[in-house]
């Protein structure tokens, strides 16, 4: 790998359906909230990649929506492949959709099993007077999963509070968890995508990420 | 669901899902219905093992095969052309992306029990040890001329009128004899009987190059297999249906197609719902009195601890078994994929033996596939009818796919699903259009 690349990491984001991820990923590409869920904002965005420099270091957050697809269905199982790093997102004035948080972290362990686990309480605006997940739950739930969860974060999208700082400290985490494991990756052989630009590239590592 | 919507899409295999995301694109409202809980149907990839096992009402392994959801294990095997029409299809619709892949290790031809590498250039066709001679020099030359040969290019056909003679007339042109006619059809050219003989020669020599032209994509075969099985190719067609605004409902069964005036559908109903549409768009076991059977496909699952003997230990493989060489009138299929897709456990293969069923005895029919394979550790054998559809669709605005047919590729798929959408919306798909720039935004 002579190239210098900056690594791509892939976030992805779970939750309930209303929660907000949408919101998230919205405010992730170009730092805006619409009041009303209006899908034909993001309709055909599935994906969008963000540059972090965390210290020396620099990392390309591919930030995933799911597109929806929770709302009568369940997410397909290829939404988690590849990423190594999940947002469990839910709403702080709807109980009902943090219960249903160890649910969405099922899927992630058992299809995207290396993936960061991170969860965000949405919607902390709409929570200030009366929350209904209060802290004390966050953290019962963290310790019940043992060391799986990375980290927490509080979010409101319609004010923009706490969105940046989270995406922030994500991008720094993956970094620290990364630096080791992308040495030893560099040794295995690679899958790859393909790419119409790379058609007719003999190059005989074609077995190298050509993304 | 009670909502009407522009085509209301049936089963969630893979054609159904290319076809949702096609329709999805192109601006229509789309429902996608599916009566499992999983994606994929048919084209879905087991996972974990016990669930298979469960399948086929075997006990379960135990810790034998190692982590259970490890496994990904195809119900259909096939490979992907790397300049074929799938391949295509992904690049257009970007999703690509979604996907990483594989190339396939080998190629190799059955020929009087043993295999051997398939040759597809000039330098393998002289060092391959399925001709004598002779025979090379012969092979050799023919290559040069389906190398050569451009189709708006008169000049390039050498005396020779591809459109009218047919494919066994360029064979004795170059004096190639019925060995190497063998696996050229079949292993080059892909056919799956030897009707293309009588056939203009045009056809056999544009497969040849599709096969050359794949080779010379990603080098070693001109086969890519998704990481993660198969399964993953309906799920990324879902997922680009979805983004483009299509609705999906899992676990949702279909209790009838709702038909108006001169039995054109309107609508499909599930409980006391009824969504309305204005096309369906389905596969074959949602509208059992709309198929007939065509044929049998016999396909036999091998769990394996080691490679197949004779290919270099490669992680993956196909072979094919020419029909002539085991008297037969349709080729027998052999594919090896492993862990290194992230289809088996560490150490595990997954051999796939599948064929057109001929007789009444189709498991005796895959015993020269199965013999390639040993020893095997565990066999799971589904016999399957291979339905079509017994109109085209037009009247009944009621559009139906072909089951999976016993190819190792996705070429017959994809030329069905681009006849159906042909059909359903009036406009050939156009493959010219391929949109760069999905391939650049992740740059």
């Amino acid at each position: 790998m002579a190239t210098v690349r900056i690594p791509k990491q892939k976030v992805i984001l779970c939750g309930d359906y209303g929660v907000g991820k949408s919101s998230l990923f919205r405010r992730f590409t170009n730092n805006t909230f619409v009041t009303d869920t209006d899908r034909k904002s993001t309709l055909g965005l599935d994906h969008i990649d963000r540059d972090y420099t965390v210290g020396d270091k620099q990392i390309k957050l591919q930030l995933w929506d799911t597109g929806g697809m929770e709302r009568v269905a369940s997410v397909t199982s290829s939404y988690y492949k590849f990423a190594e790093g999940a947002i469990l997102v839910f709403a702080m004035d709807n109980a009902a959709s943090f219960h249903s948080l160890s649910q969405h972290l099922l899927d992630i362990v058992t299809y995207a099993e290396n993936a960061k686990i991170f969860i965000c309480g949405n919607k902390s605006d709409l929570a200030e007077r009366e929350p209904q997940v209060s802290d004390a739950e966050v953290e019962a739930f963290c310790e019940q999963c043992h060391s799986l969860i990375s980290a927490t974060y509080k979010t409101s999208c319609k004010t923009s509070d706490g969105v940046e700082e989270m995406f922030r400290d994500i991008s720094r985490i993956l970094v620290d968890a990364n630096r080791s494991k992308m040495e030893l990756q560099a040794l295995e052989q690679h899958s790859f995508k393909i790419d119409s630009a790379a058609e007719a590239d003999t190059n005989e590592e074609s077995s190298q990420c050509i993304c | 669901m009670n909502e009407e919507y522009d085509a209301i899409v049936l089963g969630t295999g893979l054609k159904e899902c290319i076809l949702s995301g096609m329709l999805s694109v192109s601006g229509k409202k789309v429902l996608h219905i599916d009566r499992n809980k999983y994606y994929g149907g048919e084209s879905a990839s087991i996972t974990p093992l016990e669930e298979l096992f469960q399948r086929f009402n075997v006990e379960s392994p135990g810790e034998k095969y190692g982590r259970g959801r490890d496994w990904n294990v195809d119900l259909i095997p096939k490979f992907l052309m790397a300049n074929g029409q799938l391949v295509k299809l992904l690049i257009h619709t970007g999703v690509t992306r979604y996907l990483e892949f594989k190339s396939i290790e080998g190629s190799y031809v059955y020929k009087g029990g043993k295999i051997a590498k398939v040759p597809v250039d000039q330098k393998e066709a002289l060092a391959s040890d399925l001709m004598g001679m002779f025979e090379k020099r012969r092979f050799r030359n023919f290559l040069v001329y389906v190398q050569d040969f451009k189709e708006d290019d008169p000049k390039t056909w050498k005396d020779f009128d591809p459109s009218k003679s047919n494919m066994q007339a360029l064979y004795d042109k170059f004096g190639l004899d019925k060995n190497t006619q063998d696996f050229t059809g079949h292993a080059l050219a892909l056919f799956r009987d030897d009707e293309y003989l009588n056939e203009p020669a045009a056809n056999t020599i544009r497969r040849i190059k599709l096969y050359s032209d794949s080779l010379a994509r990603y080098g070693k075969s001109p086969y890519l297999y998704p990481m993660y099985g198969l399964g993953e190719l309906p799920q990324g067609f879902a997922r680009l249906s979805a983004i483009y605004g299509g609705t999906y409902m899992l676990d949702k069964p279909i209790d009838e197609i709702v038909l108006g005036e001169g039995g054109k559908v309107v609508g499909v109903r599930s409980g006391d719902e009824v969504a309305k549409c204005k096309q369906i768009y389905c596969d074959p076991s949602y509208v059992p009195d709309r198929v007939r059977k065509k044929g049998k496909v016999i396909r036999c699952i091998c769990i394996l601890d080691h490679p197949v003997a004779n290919t270099k230990d490669a992680l993956s493989t196909q072979i094919i078994i020419p029909q002539k060489q085991v008297g037969r009138k349709s080729d027998i299929y052999v594919s090896l994929v492993s862990y290194t897709h992230q289809v088996a456990a560490k150490g595990w293969f997954v051999g796939m033996v599948s064929t057109t069923v001929e007789s009444d005895q189709p498991e005796n029919e895959i015993k020269p596939g199965l013999d390639l394979l040993e020893p095997i550790a565990q066999k799971f054998i589904t016999i399957s009818d291979y339905l079509e559809p017994i109109d085209n669709g037009i009247d009944s605005q009621i559009f139906i796919s072909e089951s999976y047919d016993a190819t190792t590729h996705f070429e017959t798929t994809c030329l069905d699903v681009l006849d159906i959408f042909k059909r359903g919306t009036g406009e050939d798909f156009d493959f010219s259009k391929i949109k760069h720039e999905l391939g650049d935004e992740d740059q």
